[in-house]
């Protein structure tokens, strides 16, 4: 799954542990799911949408090659 | 739940480990000199306390973690108790064959064989999603 959770942050200026403990989860999983290594549950990924005020399609573009 | 912070859990861990060290050293070795049953028991069950305190710390811990936490932690677990499984009842096939002459004394190696193969499999795992040598 494709995301944009990096560009979301760095254009809020916040850091991996900052997006972390906003959302109540570590930075090591902030860390995969930007490297695409994880792929949030649907209640974190619309955290994720609603902290970012986007909506959750907007955020997450399933992987073509992976399909 | 809120999380438990890493700081905050390896302090208790340290602190848990000292206490079962210092019994180690300075309890264990009366428990062979000790005549009464019920004291004997006592003295030889008492290190249990820390291990169950670790398992309860570590329980804990995997129950506030976040969902990437819990997964890891589940993975690591399973992995873990099939190796320890297989060994064990490879173990036992051998020794009711006779091949293999262990006592019952081996069952002190296997929560140190899950823990082993459990940290093992989170450092694998924790560097395959994050990239990171920390767990």
């Amino acid at each position: 799954m494709k995301n944009r959770v990096r560009e979301l942050r760095e254009a809020h200026g916040w850091s991996q542990g900052e997006l972390a403990e906003r959302l109540d989860v570590s930075r090591q999983t902030i860390n995969a799911i930007e490297n695409g290594k994880y792929d949030p549950s649907l209640p974190l990924a619309f955290k994720l949408a609603r902290l970012f005020k986007q909506r959750i399609e907007s955020m997450f573009e399933p992987d073509e090659e992976r399909q | 739940m809120a999380r438990i912070s890493k700081g905050k859990y390896n302090l208790q861990l340290l602190v848990i480990m000292a206490v079962y060290v210092v019994l180690m050293l300075f309890e264990w070795p009366l428990v062979a000199k000790t005549e009464g049953l019920a004291l004997r028991t006592l003295l030889a069950l008492l290190p249990a306390l820390p291990v169950v305190a670790v398992i309860v710390l570590a329980a804990r811990m995997v129950m506030r973690g976040d969902e990437l936490e819990q997964r890891m932690h589940l993975i690591a677990l399973s992995v873990a108790m099939g190796v320890v499984s297989v060994a064990s009842i490879i173990g036992a096939f051998l020794a009711i064959a006779r091949i293999w002459v262990v006592g019952g004394d081996v069952l002190i190696w296997v929560f140190p064989a899950l823990c082993l193969v459990y940290g093992a499999t989170r450092i694998v795992l924790v560097r395959r999603m994050t990239g990171a040598w920390n767990c």
